[in-house]
């Protein structure tokens, strides 16, 4: 059995930020926009950490909206 | 001369074949021979019109403290149960600094919701590693123990406060492979990690804050022992359950480990999650992964009382903005008649009956132990009013500190679980035995699978029962000793009425060090268990018999 | 279609706790829809954000709402 397409995601690097993330993830985008886009795919995340934008090593982080 | 036969009833083996009429020898705490029985024995269990089965496994619970001062970790026996796995969500009371404890503790409280006494008075911390810790527990156990080692304490003996701060460097992470050996050399049974838990001040434990690097270099040395892997994913998103079994199917093929996830639970609310769930196992077993998902069987209650503000009064604008004021404020408004009266004529021409009749007042609290048990409309009756104004003045009466309690919120419909429970890929467990104590009871969950999903439903046999709660249980954890009425294995036994198997009203329990409280659950129908061919528990007592193991 | 994701609705449901949390279902520019779960403290602050004293009244907010005044 193939495996289904799921949402891709990234883990965070050591130390990495969300802008780093976006400029990895989204090299094509705006850093700005793809920051803003990130943070709405992943309200998992940044919701309710404490403290708030703190991005930790395990996190599953979407690079992509839900697959509609 | 045998040491025990349980002698004509129906033997349930946990193989999932039929049952048949038979007995079951024990020798030395080993079953040898099941069939029909003829030689003589020191001791005989009648069993007939009973379930002769194996002893249940709860693989998902807290016990990790509980034990160092309750070996039955009661009520999880009499309930039927006779091997635990504690240690789960990524924290164990071991490998663990003394100058460590206390932040350990915190963690353990915000889980377990342990008081404060049971870490100063319960027991003496005689240990630092793992082989310290099972010799704590090993002196007078009468319920086995499968324990796991937490990944946040690894990761905290290793790097300190780092473990709570940052990625771990290649040393670190050797350091903790080593670690992580010299647990399953002292009988660890796996490792767990966490993704969601935060201590007690809302910081995400050490757990998360590893790279996949290091849980994939964690996983090399489970690989070496063929040994499980656990983790606690993200609630209610899909999405998230799926990336995660993803991650946990990439180390089980990659390092041969069996893997699991817990708790598994439905919502009508986000009714595809456990289909999705369930479709993406099925995709990874069929690669050769094994991702065991692990659902709980009971209900989840929501609990709440008027000191806080709380979601459960979202569709009632007006008791939300009274509600999240300060309290002497908050205070002032419930005594005030005219608000009052528009809170309550908010709830409906039926002063809030339907909205809070079934509403069940709690015990171990504030309110009196009268009331506990009781609904809000039968106590609103016994009052001489409204529902909804009965819940204020109740509330006011004891300092608004009366729990009230919201049953079957969740994971509640009974027709959608049968099946998902049943099927062959979904590992009953997530009992989280020991954990949120002044919450809710976490004890009884095997008895409701009788109950409601063999018997009231009819989604699984009886026979299908007894082997996800013993032999596919013990198949998935590697406990080769268990899980099967057959001659060789341990005499973990439990004698059970199937007519009444099941579980009792929750009540609150003082039994805690300190006098803490906690909230329990009697079993109903189990006459007898056996662990490692003693008894344990016969006819609603505990026997002073100690023959529980920490078994692998 | 919204350029931004959007609140299209939010339920209360039971908190593997034990507490109410509050669903909230977002619908994403590309049309898919996904929920993200709050605990008690910031759904009621995410009511209070947004000005609602019901569940219902956060439909057609924007998501960033949801992370306003973190």
């Amino acid at each position: 059995m193939a495996l289904s397409l799921q949402r891709r995601f990234v883990t965070p690097g050591p130390g990495e930020t969300v802008e780093e993330i976006a400029d990895r993830a989204l090299p094509d985008q705006d850093q700005g926009a793809a920051v803003d886009a990130i943070r709405s795919w992943n309200l998992h995340i940044f919701a309710m950490r404490r403290p708030p934008g703190l991005l930790l090593g395990s996190d599953v982080v979407f690079i992509e909206p839900p697959i509609g | 001369m045998y040491d025990v036969i349980v002698r004509g009833g129906l033997v349930v083996d946990g193989s999932g074949a039929p049952g048949y009429l038979g007995d079951v020898a024990v020798q030395d705490g080993k079953i040898v021979a099941v069939g029909q029985i003829t030689g003589d024995a020191l001791r005989f269990v009648e069993a007939e019109g009973r379930i002769v089965a194996p002893g249940f496994i709860d693989p998902h619970t807290h016990f990790d403290v509980q034990l160092l001062w309750d070996g039955a970790a009661k009520p999880a026996l009499e309930h039927g149960i006779t091997c635990v796995v504690p240690g789960n969500c990524s924290l164990s009371l071991a490998p663990l600094r003394a100058a460590d404890r206390q932040q350990v503790i915190g963690m353990f409280q915000q889980i377990e919701e342990m008081p404060p006494a049971a870490f100063t008075e319960a027991f003496e911390w005689t240990w630092e590693d793992f082989a310290g810790y099972r010799a704590a527990i090993e002196k007078s156990l009468s319920i086995n123990v499968a324990p796991l080692v937490g990944h946040s304490v690894i990761r905290l003996w290793v790097m300190g406060p780092h473990a709570q701060e940052r990625a771990a460097d290649a040393g670190e992470i050797s350091a903790m492979q080593d670690m992580l050996r010299e647990c399953l050399d002292a009988g660890a049974v796996g490792l767990s990690t966490s993704f969601v838990d935060v201590d007690e001040n809302g910081r995400p434990v050490p757990s998360r804050f590893a790279q996949f690097e290091e849980l994939d270099a964690l996983s090399a040395v489970l690989g070496e022992y063929g040994r499980m892997l656990q983790i606690v994913p993200e609630f209610y998103a899909i999405d998230i359950t799926i990336a995660r079994i993803d991650q946990l199917a990439e180390l089980s093929l990659k390092h041969n480990i069996p893997t699991t996830f817990s708790p598994v639970f439905d919502s009508t609310a986000t009714p595809d999650n456990v289909a999705r769930t369930v479709a993406r196992v099925e995709e990874q077993f069929s690669r050769g992964a094994r991702v065991w998902p692990q659902m709980q069987t009971r209900p989840i209650d929501i609990s709440f009382s008027l000191l806080r503000p709380s979601l459960f009064f979202a569709r009632l604008p007006r008791w939300v903005r009274i509600l999240r004021q300060p309290l002497e404020q908050r205070i002032a408004a419930l005594r005030d008649p005219e608000t009052v009266a528009k809170m309550v004529a908010d709830t409906g021409p039926d002063g809030g009956e339907r909205m809070m009749g079934r509403l069940v007042v709690r015990g171990g609290d504030g309110a009196p132990v009268e009331l506990t048990g009781r609904t809000l409309s039968d106590i609103a009756k016994d009052r001489g009013e409204v529902t909804a104004l009965a819940l204020i003045n109740l509330s006011l009466e004891h300092g608004l500190d009366v729990a009230l309690l919201s049953a079957n919120a969740g994971h509640e419909v009974t027709d959608r679980i049968g099946p998902m429970l049943a099927h062959p890929l979904v590992h009953i467990g997530a009992s989280d035995g020991g954990a949120h104590l002044a919450s809710f009871s976490t004890y009884g969950d095997t008895g409701y699978l009788f109950s409601e999903f063999v018997r009231k439903s009819g989604a699984l046999s009886l026979e299908q029962a007894v082997a996800k709660l013993t032999a596919e249980t013990a198949d998935i954890w590697g406990l080769k000793d268990r899980g099967r009425l057959e001659a060789g294995k341990a005499a973990d036994i439990v004698i059970f009425d199937a007519a009444t198997i099941g579980r009792g009203e929750e009540r609150p329990a003082f039994d805690m060090p300190g006098n803490g409280m906690r909230y329990v659950r009697a079993a109903t129908g189990i006459d007898t268990v056996l662990v490692n061919g003693q008894v344990a528990y016969a006819g609603g007592q505990y026997s002073e018999a100690r023959a529980g193991v920490v078994c692998v | 279609m919204s350029a931004e994701a959007i609140i299209i609705g939010a339920q209360i449901v039971a908190g593997h706790d034990g507490s109410a949390e509050l669903l909230v279902n977002l619908r994403h520019p590309n049309g898919a829809e996904s929920p993200v779960v709050l605990d008690e403290a910031t759904g009621l602050k995410l009511m209070k954000t947004c000005g609602a004293a019901h569940v219902d009244e956060l439909t057609g907010q924007s998501w960033r709402r949801i992370v306003e005044g973190l």
